[in-house]
């Protein structure tokens, strides 16, 4: 029965994250600006990952969960990208970061690439650059939680906070995965399910924004006067 | 030194676009006003008109009416705008380019 549950919110959430790449997708058909695409590739990545746990819930696998694993955190480091990218262009220490986000891509990069490489490394991965993969994506998680709620407080709305409470609720899962890969059961505990309700709690929340973006009615319309 | 953002061909555009669709009610539009708007030097502005015109986006120069194309893409360049704010990528309090624009998102 918790197997179910588990395939059916891991599914859900990778609807989720898939329906979100066609949204997080639009910032960069419009400008062309190759920062936007962090979001989409991002959330393609995210939603893969989600796809791989839920085949991993019928068909246990050690493998599926250490690819789900790596792709989760290249998703995130994506996303951090954009917003990193995104930030205020009058700040000067850009390139040691630029160079920082270079470096952990291009680790994170080599790293799929021996876990699938070959029968002599095989897809095993040490424990400690487990839990570190983990650690990773929640500092990235957290980056764009202060990133956004940054954005919010210079211009104060109610539309803006949503967001950062999207990625709240996504560190909450990720820290709730660190508790349950440290606690080296790999069973279902109540923090691999509040994990996984956590995330789809967050995903939820970024495609209600997405849709009030896009298909909700504004006051405002062109070609119509601005109500006073 | 002044914390000035750069903005690209379709950010002018979408906000001259939105500028031209604000003074669609006027009798006539002053371009030099749509420039002190705008922030651009006049001939870029002239030829930003010509580039959209040509696109298809707006129609007679002296009139500068939006067309059906030209509402469609401020439509959808309002829309992406106000999910990026939302979204928090956009960067810092955003000057209202005229008074009748209520998101505050034209840089």
């Amino acid at each position: 029965m918790t197997e179910v549950v588990d395939f059916g919110i891991e599914v859900a959430s990778a609807v989720l994250c898939f329906a979100l790449v066609k949204f997080m997708f639009k910032p960069y058909a419009l400008t062309k600006e190759g920062r936007y695409l962090g979001l989409p590739v991002g959330f393609a990545f995210l939603g893969i990952s989600e796809a791989m746990l839920a085949i991993g819930v019928l068909q246990p696998a050690s493998e599926l969960r250490l690819l789900s694993l790596l792709t989760r955190t290249f998703a995130y480091v994506f996303m951090a990208a954009t917003y990193y990218f995104s930030r205020d262009p009058a700040k000067k220490s850009r390139l040691i970061w630029s160079i920082t986000f270079g470096l952990i891509i291009v680790a994170l990069a080599t790293l799929a690439v021996l876990m699938v490489r070959g029968p002599q490394v095989g897809l095993y991965l040490n424990p400690s650059l487990s839990v570190f993969l983990r650690l990773l994506a929640l500092f990235c998680i957290s980056y764009m939680c202060v990133r956004t709620l940054r954005s919010h407080m210079q211009a104060p709305e109610p539309s803006t906070l949503w967001i950062p409470i999207g990625f709240i609720f996504l560190g909450i899962s990720q820290y709730s995965l660190i508790i349950w890969a440290a606690d080296a059961n790999y069973s279902q505990g109540y923090a691999f399910v509040g994990g996984l309700v956590a995330r789809f709690v967050g995903l939820g929340i970024f495609i209600t924004v997405a849709y009030l973006s896009f298909y909700k009615t504004k006051k405002w319309r062109v070609n119509e006067k601005p109500s006073a | 030194m002044r914390n000035l953002q750069r903005r690209d061909r379709v950010k002018i555009y979408g906000d001259l676009l939105s500028i031209l669709n604000a003074e669609a009610n006027s009798d006539k539009i002053v371009l030099t006003k749509v420039q002190v708007q705008i922030n651009v030097p006049f001939d870029r502005l002239k030829s930003y008109i010509s580039e959209l015109k040509e696109l298809g986006l707006i129609e007679n120069e002296y009139s500068l009416k939006l067309t059906e194309k030209g509402k469609q893409f401020l439509r959808e360049y309002e829309k992406v705008l106000d999910f990026m704010k939302r979204m928090g990528l956009i960067y810092g309090k955003q000057k209202k380019i005229h008074e009748n624009d209520p998101t505050g998102l034209c840089p």
